[in-house]
């Protein structure tokens, strides 16, 4: 078997030293709409859920049983959806970069409908406060990355062990790379 | 870069056998997209290899490759606004620019499915202002390699012949295409539109 295979990457390098400069200039494009794609499906996504990012990966065990670490939400950030105390959602603290997963416990309302909410895990015994930034007690409606509308349990598993392993995921991002621009169609 | 370059003097009749051919084309004979390509090079080299009066078209090729850059292009430049101008105030852009693609998309599929077709060459006959179009189609898990040959003159008259044999018919054991089965059936083709074309 592993004979075969080495013939069939031989024949593959074969067809790729035929092919003329049209020819690879296609392979290279095709190989280049495939990224496109998927980056324009996930704008797409942005421009139509209204989120910066509109699927995020549970990192962390501080929503359990609600979430557990490696579930994938959708989410959603509709202007005209009001916040409201029991609703999960994901906000960025001023200076990081990494989407919390939270609960929202105590609202205050103003009439011109600005908010400012507090924060606090299922699975945690204090509320976010220490997570906030320096002086900060509240957050407000800009903070927020989107709602949870959705959820798949596991699938982000994959996510977390690519981060994780940095090396694993250019190992096989690279191989698909080879394979899309090698081959013909 | 074309696989064989040929070098031959007027009036010499050309024997294609292993022994002459520059570049031994190997295949693997149980892939079929590959088999297709193989036998597609083979007969656009068969057909322009001793005609020199067929100059190659890249017409349809090209439209192919702009529509493709003019999409990738789109996409480029909507995630380096979007990268310059952080997402709620690049949302118009994006809009516009996730539906360009797909629209893009959409027309190149079109281009390939309507217009291309399985056309792998195009030529032209400069003095007596001819088009010739080479297309096949091989069908996924089946053996059939259909040639199809088509000539348009002048006046826009266009005749075609086709040639439907197992692709097993120009291959060998070992998934070595070989050239002179290709040629005959080519010639076989390219004689029999000619000779109609006098006729008349």
């Amino acid at each position: 078997m592993g004979v075969a295979s080495m013939l069939q990457i031989d024949e593959m390098l074969g067809d790729f030293n035929r092919m003329n400069k049209r020819q690879s200039l296609y392979q290279v494009l095709s190989f280049a709409m495939i990224v496109s794609s998927a980056l324009m499906i996930w704008k797409g996504l942005m421009v139509a859920t209204g989120s910066e990012s509109p699927i995020v990966v549970v990192l962390s065990g501080s929503m359990e049983p609600a979430f557990h670490r490696g579930d994938l939400l959708f989410l959603t950030n509709y202007k005209e959806d009001p916040v409201r105390v029991g609703e999960i959602v994901v906000f960025k603290v001023e200076g990081r970069d990494i989407p919390i997963v939270h609960r929202v416990i105590k609202l205050h309302e103003k009439e011109d409908g600005s908010v400012k909410f507090l924060t606090k895990g299922d699975n945690n015994n204090v509320d976010d406060r220490g997570l906030y930034a320096p002086n900060q007690l509240w957050l407000t409606k800009k903070d927020i990355v989107g709602r949870a509308r959705g959820f798949l349990p596991y699938v982000g598993i994959i996510t977390i062990f690519m981060n994780e392993y940095p090396k694993v995921k250019w190992a096989i991002l690279s191989i698909l790379a080879i394979f899309v621009l090698l081959h013909r169609e | 870069m074309t696989k064989k370059e040929d070098k031959t003097q007027p009036g010499e009749e050309i024997k294609y056998d292993s022994n002459s051919c520059l570049q031994l084309v190997k295949v693997n004979k149980w892939d079929g997209s590959a088999v297709k390509h193989a036998l597609d090079d083979a007969v656009k080299t068969c057909l322009l290899g001793d005609r020199p009066h067929l100059k190659e078209q890249f017409g349809l090729v090209n439209t192919r490759l702009a529509l493709c850059a003019l999409a990738v292009g789109v996409a480029i430049m909507a995630h380096a606004w979007d990268y310059t101008h952080p997402f709620p105030q690049s949302r118009p852009v994006l809009m516009f620019s996730v539906l360009a693609y797909f629209a893009l998309m959409g027309v190149l599929t079109l281009h390939t499915s309507f217009r291309e077709k399985g056309t792998f060459a195009v030529a032209v006959h400069k003095e007596k202002e001819r088009t010739w179009e080479a297309s096949s189609d091989m069908k996924k898990y089946d053996d059939k390699y259909l040639l199809t040959l088509s000539v348009r003159d002048a006046k826009g008259v266009q005749r075609e012949l086709h040639s439907a044999k197992s692709c097993a018919a120009y291959i060998d054991t070992n998934g070595i295409i070989l050239d002179n089965l290709v040629a005959n059936e080519v010639n076989r083709l390219y004689n029999s539109l000619s000779a109609e074309k006098k006729d008349k």
